[in-house]
């Protein structure tokens, strides 16, 4: 008897916690419902998170923005997705080549898009982001500018599978190496590349998402190559990483660091003079542009799409001439967002500025 | 059957609730997937209460995995092997390592936590180096009759072209084959009855004449085994594989899967059909997060939350079915005197 009471407690305290959880979500309505999948957990998706949202109030629709952990997760979740259906999904794939079995099941299922990085083999209606090549290419540059007279560099980059990590790369070694504007070319990771000019790209580090390891690797690199000249952090987490391990190694005169994205400790660097530069994407406009773009093919309007399925979203460069004027930006649009903070704890502050960032690069165009 | 009476609860409230609150949960399509991936971490958890059985553990499964979808890939598509000898290779490859923990836990007197620690990080190590931490991709079309497997139960000869067929995944049947087998093995033979024994006391186990040794080695064998199948398995559902990060975890699943299901960490209990429950309990769960449209980052807890519930309802519920007990024998014994 006593069983069957403790069963029923638990049943009772099982259902309240899980209808309370299921209470947390939306009711449904006629407002197109779509979803926006990242390829891992980062600041900067909870920027491109925002951007959706907005692009959620703006377009009139909901929103779900999932961060898989990896591509297993990333696998499970579409799947979940479909099963509870969605007018569509916006999918940043981590392995392109080798997911085409389920983005061949998104889009029979329902609308697909890319956005940050493109699956150009698949029925995907639109790839939303830049041309990672050319990005790459715009971050050699500034190690160019950096180092003038040459030097060995190393790359950083938390998944090389990835179809943008590796574009970026290969943009980076190409503008370095001064070869012609060609995006397939690949030069195998683990050997050093060097054609009789200025510059030696040693390596590239791989750290599968984990910043502990991203930094314990810069610092490795600092140790074992004491001729190291510039240090390249292709994703948003690596520069400031990266500026970590040198600034403890009391390197900062001997080695530049040039990065990718908004970061907030790369941007403070950048003001300190202990960052070259970046090339900044603009994540928050992927988010918005994603639901703009899904929230109009659910309601049938196919005129959102270019032509060539690209919607171009460039890539810009910022250095210590330009980076006041971008933060003032930052600052000046921090004010105005919804979700701004007046507090100074570092991560708050990191998301409102990136996120104020896009924003007003979203007026500007 | 009655000692998984806590967690069948706890399974049919989630069900329940997930059915009602949660849209496309009873769908073919999600079922099925849901079913898919219980079979496949079922696998995992069955190879890994081989050991927790016999009061070991092994934390080497996930990177384990990770190795085995790494190089079986590297040998078929990076050095054309056939596809029966790449199979011989990684079942050889399972045996050793199973050996290698067996040996040095039962020969060196070393502890499995210990053992299984390094070698969880020396497995990623070689998976990462062995292929320099490019992605390893199961789409080749040599793959395809391994494929089979993560299938649907209609693409096998046997079943072609009825239409329940359609919707059950082959995974389940051999979940269920690994299964059946290892409950016989467990329970029905005296090699499992041996596995029991020495988990519950190693050395009165030696002394009644069992080669606890001998035992303990295959237990680690066996679960290595299963662990490369499972690998496999989850290589062709994944079909990308990240030599740094696939499978990691895993052998955490396993081991909640195994004790959610009622086997002891301190060795000599453990039931398959439960260890099948507690990886269905997971699944369920990840999946009803989703459906119910909880925020993907309160997964991780409602996880941890709910395994933890589960393991209090089963204590409570075998305290109070123990107390009932000696209760009925007490007045047994009274209305005998």
């Amino acid at each position: 008897m006593l069983k069957l009471k403790l069963t029923r407690l638990v049943a009772l305290m099982m259902a309240v916690s899980l209808v309370t959880f299921a209470g947390c979500s939306d009711d449904s309505s006629d407002k197109p419902s779509v979803a926006y999948v990242t390829n891992g957990v980062a600041s900067f998706w909870v920027i491109a998170e925002k951007g959706a949202l907005d692009g959620a109030k703006e377009f009139d629709a909901d929103v779900k923005v999932i961060m898989p952990k990896d591509v297993e997760d990333q696998k499970r979740k579409c799947e979940d997705l479909l099963a509870r259906g969605t007018d569509g999904i916006a999918i940043s794939p981590i392995d392109s080549a080798n997911q085409a079995q389920l983005l061949k099941q998104i889009s029979e299922l329902t609308t697909l898009i890319t956005h940050d990085s493109d699956a150009p083999d698949s029925d995907r209606l639109c790839y939303i982001g830049m041309d990672n090549y050319t990005a790459g290419r715009m971050c050699g540059a500034l190690v160019k500018e950096a180092l003038p007279e040459g030097g060995e560099i190393m790359i950083f980059v938390g998944r090389l599978g990835q179809e943008n990590a590796r574009l970026r790369r290969q943009g980076v070694i190409d503008e370095l190496m001064d070869r012609s504007h060609d995006s397939s070319r690949y030069d195998e990771p683990g050997t050093s590349i060097n054609e009789g000019g200025k510059y030696t790209v040693l390596d590239t580090r791989t750290d599968g998402f984990d910043f502990a390891k991203a930094k314990a690797q810069a610092q490795d690199a600092i140790s074992k190559y004491p001729n190291l000249k510039g240090m390249v952090g292709l994703f948003a987490y690596n520069p400031p990483k990266i500026l970590d391990a040198v600034r403890e190694a009391n390197k900062l005169e001997q080695i530049q660091v040039i990065g990718f994205d908004e970061e907030a400790e790369t941007l403070q660097g950048i003001q300190d003079g202990e960052v070259y530069g970046t090339v900044v994407q603009n994540p928050y406009r992927y988010g918005f542009e994603s639901v703009r773009v899904l929230s109009a093919l659910a309601r049938g309007d196919k005129s959102v799409i270019p032509e060539d399925g690209f919607l171009d979203i460039p890539a810009r460069q910022i250095r210590k001439d330009n980076v006041d004027e971008f933060r003032a930006e930052l600052d000046r649009l921090t004010s105005t967002a919804p979700a701004a903070d007046s507090g100074d704890e570092e991560g708050s502050d990191e998301a409102t500025e990136a996120d104020a960032a896009a924003v007003s690069e979203t007026d500007s165009q | 059957m009655k000692k998984n009476l806590g967690i069948l609860a706890v399974i049919a409230v989630v069900f329940i609730v997930t059915a009602i609150g949660g849209d496309g949960f009873l769908s073919a399509f999600n079922l099925y997937n849901l079913v898919e991936r219980i079979s496949l971490y079922a696998i995992i958890g069955i190879g890994v209460s081989f050991v927790i059985v016999t009061g070991g553990i092994d934390l080497s499964i996930g990177s384990f995995i990770g190795l085995c979808a790494v190089t079986f890939p590297f040998l078929v598509i990076g050095h054309n092997v056939s596809l029966t000898t790449g199979l011989l290779l990684l079942l050889t490859m399972s045996v050793c390592a199973g050996l290698f923990h067996g040996l040095l836990v039962t020969k060196l007197d070393l502890q499995p936590f210990v053992v299984t620690l390094c070698t969880l990080m020396m497995y990623r190590g070689v998976a990462r180096h062995l292929v320099s931490d490019s992605t390893m991709g199961y789409s080749d079309e040599r793959f395809q009759p391994l494929s089979l497997m993560v299938g649907r139960l209609s693409e096998l000869p046997w079943f072609e072209g009825q239409a329940w067929a359609r919707h059950v995944p082959v995974a389940l049947l051999i979940m269920i084959v690994i299964g059946v087998l290892a409950a016989v093995f467990l329970n029905r033979t005296i090699y499992g009855r041996d596995l029991m024994a020495l988990g519950r006391n190693r050395e009165a186990a030696h002394l009644s004449g069992i080669n606890t040794t001998k035992m303990i080695i295959l237990a680690y064998v066996l679960c290595s085994v299963t662990s490369g199948f499972g690998a496999l398995l989850f290589a062709l559902d994944v079909v990308s594989v990240q030599p740094s990060t696939f499978g990691s975890f895993y052998e955490l699943y396993a081991i909640a899967a195994a004790v959610l299901g009622g086997c002891s960490l301190r060795g000599g209990e453990g039931s398959i059909f439960g260890v099948i429950l507690g990886a269905a309990l997971m699944r369920l769960l990840m999946n009803s997060i989703q459906m119910l449209g909880v925020s993907d980052a309160l997964e991780e807890f409602v996880i941890g939350f709910v395994i933890l519930l589960g393991v209090i309802i089963d204590v409570i519920v075998k305290r109070v079915v123990a107390k009932r007990r000696a209760r009925q024998q007490a007045t047994v014994a009274a209305g005998a005197e």
